[in-house]
């Protein structure tokens, strides 16, 4: 079920007013939301309801067996056994295909035969999400940062539908703690949710799937039609859309949760004012940020060695959070791309003073470089892309609607954020008449930018 | 975990805190509002869902709020204001298919002539035409015909040929509340006016169409087939210009499940004879022989003497390798009457 659409219209509303009636009676209100959140989920489709169950049941399982001995070996055993059951089944509904092919044409290149069957396995939409958060919580459990908790909670915490599909990624102890009591009813960010909601339709809606459908997808089509311009006009679109779609994904998680009591941790803080790469992915993305460094990054090593030894950790921590967004290698190479700019960043950081506004620009523009490797679905069409930079021309593309989604979306960011806040506190503090009624003209006015074949999905959906 | 923390708590500082009713109220009257500007949309896009417990619920819905709406001028004006804001092509008035064809309709009651446009020279042995230049190439359909527009734009890029890709998702011929493709062939071809059109549909069928008595008649009938036959062959009609323009529909490959099986047969069936009047101008091409030998679903299947998957998860659609391949040959076929 995606969330701009009919059908969530009526499930969200009837889910909310149960769920507040509930509130108060924990032992109905968690099963409730637990069904309701699989009813959701299998709107994709019943079958992933089977592997979300699975990993919810193997993970509590190993949360209760680590928290079960105080035998260091023991615990760490179970612990690197449930994140492995994990790893493997993301492995094998994201990646199989991905490994088994990549390993047939390594071998047929030395005149070796494809060794393990083709097999076209569907991607559990929200796996790599949720089985990250399944991890969370055993780790945590393991670090003894949380107690193992009832299942009926750990079935909540992971199939909780504002999150579920597409982030944030929620770790189990900021989560967790909010379970074990009910929500106070008498202080919920109502104008804050639905501010927040307001601001992700139009994000995903007007913009990401207009920038999309105008510039973004013929362009990266068949790049070959297209001039250099096109290409640039096209590469900005791009960083445009992939921001609002899935910052506008997660506005609306947020606002969700909130209105249902819960907080998330925040997701993004204006990505494109970063001066830099590490600054910029502690505004992007950041739960998987978070996630990378407590999970892969620390436990690599992180800075504790010499700077070789943490320029590994970097390189092979953002690899594998390129690997995480979809099993292709223009996947990998972004994140290597990534990676390389923070050691670049780490070697020559301090011995050269620039200016702001020239780190920024630098940052800025091997960001959008690395988003023309992402949206390429091959090697191939990346190749195609990069050569149209050569190609003179003129803009085809380029319409004042376009300049416009493209300018305010990136250069929103720059800009000193207060008058911003202050339009977002007062309209979080209207009353709930007229934010319903705002919200409701909103909807209207969005809805007729949607095409007559319905709202395309999440980019972040596929990862 | 201090900056963690502090993400955790960041709306605990905002002035106004609201109790759970008003959340509740907040979203109900939304709701409401909504309902009374666009209740009619919300049957609409109830009909659009397959049939299951999701369609009938939103229906459930839908169909008071529809009813409610119809009884005020909101949606209208609703309607009026935001109309320019919609992206879809304004559609043709003309080849709508919500006029039910009448039996015997165009041939007076008569039996339908034969003309010479019914032979393709190939099959009465005689010399092809002398090829022309290709100048503009609309690819359109439903799904089905993505990756295999960019696939095709990439393979005849530099080639001089203008190619326009004009997918609709979620659109069939026996489902005309996302496009009616009666109306959409006119359209298309009054704008872009091609030379050759390449079409491949048939994700979305299946669907229930009105027959010549009015009633709905459910798949997979040979009823069912003769009205989407008609519909096929009106829009052949459109796109090929009075003798202008060819035409290559593409039959679906065997799909992996059964129930979709039994519609791509009817539906291939129905293309098929649809043709018939125009054989020098329009091929159905067979994508079975390639994709689906004997008409038995295969993911995988021999590319390069390399094993290689053609079929996306979902069983229905061609992946990019599926696509590629597909591209290729109708980029030979094209060159049987084309020159570019």
């Amino acid at each position: 079920m995606l969330f701009p659409t009919v059908q969530f219209a009526i499930f969200f509303p009837i889910v909310l007013a149960i769920s507040w009636a509930l509130m108060s009676r924990p032992a109905l209100w968690k099963p409730f939301i637990v069904f309701a959140s699989y009813v959701f989920y299998a709107g994709a489709s019943w079958r992933f309801c089977l592997l979300l169950a699975g990993v919810t049941i193997g993970n509590q399982v190993a949360a209760r067996l680590i928290a079960a001995t105080e035998d260091e070996r023991r615990r760490k055993r179970i612990v690197v056994a449930a994140v492995a059951l994990d790893l493997f089944a993301l492995g094998v509904f994201k990646y199989y295909s991905f490994f088994v092919e990549s390993l047939g044409n390594g071998l047929d290149g030395i005149g070796l035969g494809m060794p393990l069957p083709l097999l076209t396995i569907a991607l559990p939409v929200g796996i790599s999400f949720f089985t990250f958060q399944a991890i969370s919580y055993v780790v945590d459990v393991y670090r003894r940062q949380v107690e193992p908790s009832p299942t009926i909670d750990v079935a909540l915490y992971l199939s909780f539908f504002p999150h579920l599909v597409a982030g944030p990624i929620v770790r189990a102890k900021e989560f967790l703690p909010q379970l074990l009591k009910p929500r106070d009813p008498k202080t919920v960010a109502v104008g804050a949710g639905i501010a927040l909601i307001a601001l992700g339709l139009v994000k995903k809606v007007v913009i990401a799937d207009y920038l999309a459908r105008s510039v973004v997808d013929p362009v990266f089509g068949v790049p070959q039609a297209y001039a250099a311009p096109d290409a640039l006009l096209a590469a900005y679109a791009y960083t445009a859309q992939i921001y609002c779609d899935f910052s506008g994904y997660t506005d609306i998680a947020i606002g969700l949760a909130l209105l249902m009591g819960y907080v998330f941790p925040q997701n993004f803080n204006s990505p494109y004012k970063a001066t830099g790469f590490q600054d910029f992915w502690r505004r992007w993305h950041m739960t998987l940020s978070r996630f990378l460094r407590d999970f892969l990054y620390i436990p690599l090593g992180g800075n504790r060695g010499g700077k070789w030894f943490i320029y590994r950790n970097v390189m092979l921590t953002m690899l594998l959070g390129g690997l995480w967004h979809g099993a292709a290698w223009t996947f990998v190479i972004w994140g290597g791309m990534h990676g390389l700019y923070q050691v670049l960043e780490r070697m020559w950081g301090g011995r050269i003073t620039l200016p702001a506004w020239f780190r920024w620009f630098v940052t800025f523009h091997a960001i959008v470089l690395g988003w023309i490797v992402f949206r390429s679905q091959s090697l191939g069409q990346l190749g195609d892309f990069l050569a149209r930079f050569a190609e003179p021309g003129s803009f085809t593309l380029l319409t004042v609607p376009v300049a416009l989604a493209i300018g305010l979306t990136i250069g929103l960011q720059l800009v000193p954020t207060g008058l911003l806040q202050r339009a977002q506190l007062w309209f979080e503090g209207l009353r709930p008449l007229a934010l319903g009624g705002g919200l409701a003209v909103l909807i209207v006015v969005v809805a007729a930018t949607i095409s007559s074949q319905g709202v395309a999905p999440f980019i972040y959906f596929s990862f | 975990m201090a900056d963690d923390d502090a993400l955790m708590h960041r709306f605990e500082k905002n002035a106004r805190r609201f109790n759970a009713r008003d959340a509740i109220l907040t979203v109900f009257f939304a709701a409401f509002v909504l309902v009374l500007i666009q209740g009619n949309s919300m049957t609409r896009a109830g009909e659009r869902l397959k049939p299951g417990l999701q369609r009938d619920v939103v229906l459930a819905v839908g169909k008071p709020a529809g009813w409610i709406a119809d009884q005020l001028p909101l949606h209208t004006v609703a309607h009026d204001l935001t109309a320019g804001l919609s992206p879809d092509t304004q559609l043709s008035k003309e080849g709508g298919f919500d006029t039910p064809l009448q039996a015997g309709a165009g041939a007076a009651n008569q039996v339908p002539l034969v003309t010479p446009d019914a032979f393709a020279p190939a099959t009465i042995g005689a010399k092809p035409g002398p090829k022309v230049p290709l100048k503009t190439l609309l690819i359109t359909g439903d799904s089905l015909s993505q990756p295999l527009d960019t696939e095709l734009g990439r393979a005849l890029a530099g080639g001089g040929v203008k190619v326009v890709r004009d997918a609709k998702l979620g659109s069939g011929i026996s489902k005309t509340d996302i496009v009616d493709w009666g109306r959409l062939a006119v359209t298309q071809t009054k704008n872009d006016q091609p030379d050759a059109v390449i079409m491949f549909m048939g994700a979305n069928e299946g669907f229930p169409m009105k027959g010549t008595n009015g009633k709905d008649m459910p798949c997979c009938s040979a009823a069912w087939a003769s009205i989407y036959a008609n519909r096929a062959r009106q829009m052949m009609n459109t796109y090929r210009r009075g003798g202008r323009t060819h035409i290559y529909w593409l039959k679906i490959p065997a799909q992996r499940k059964p129930g979709r099986q039994a519609i791509a047969r009817v539906v291939n069936a129905a293309i098929t004879v649809a043709a018939q009047p125009w054989g020098n101008q329009v091929t159905v091409f067979d994508t079975n022989p390639t994709f689906t030998p004997g008409g038995k679903y295969r993911d995988a299947m021999d590319i390069g003497g390399k094993e290689t998957i053609v079929r996306k998860s979902d069983g229905i659609h061609l992946n990019e390798a599926g696509s590629a391949l597909l591209a290729k040959l109708m980029v030979a076929e094209l060159r049987t009457g084309f020159d570019f």
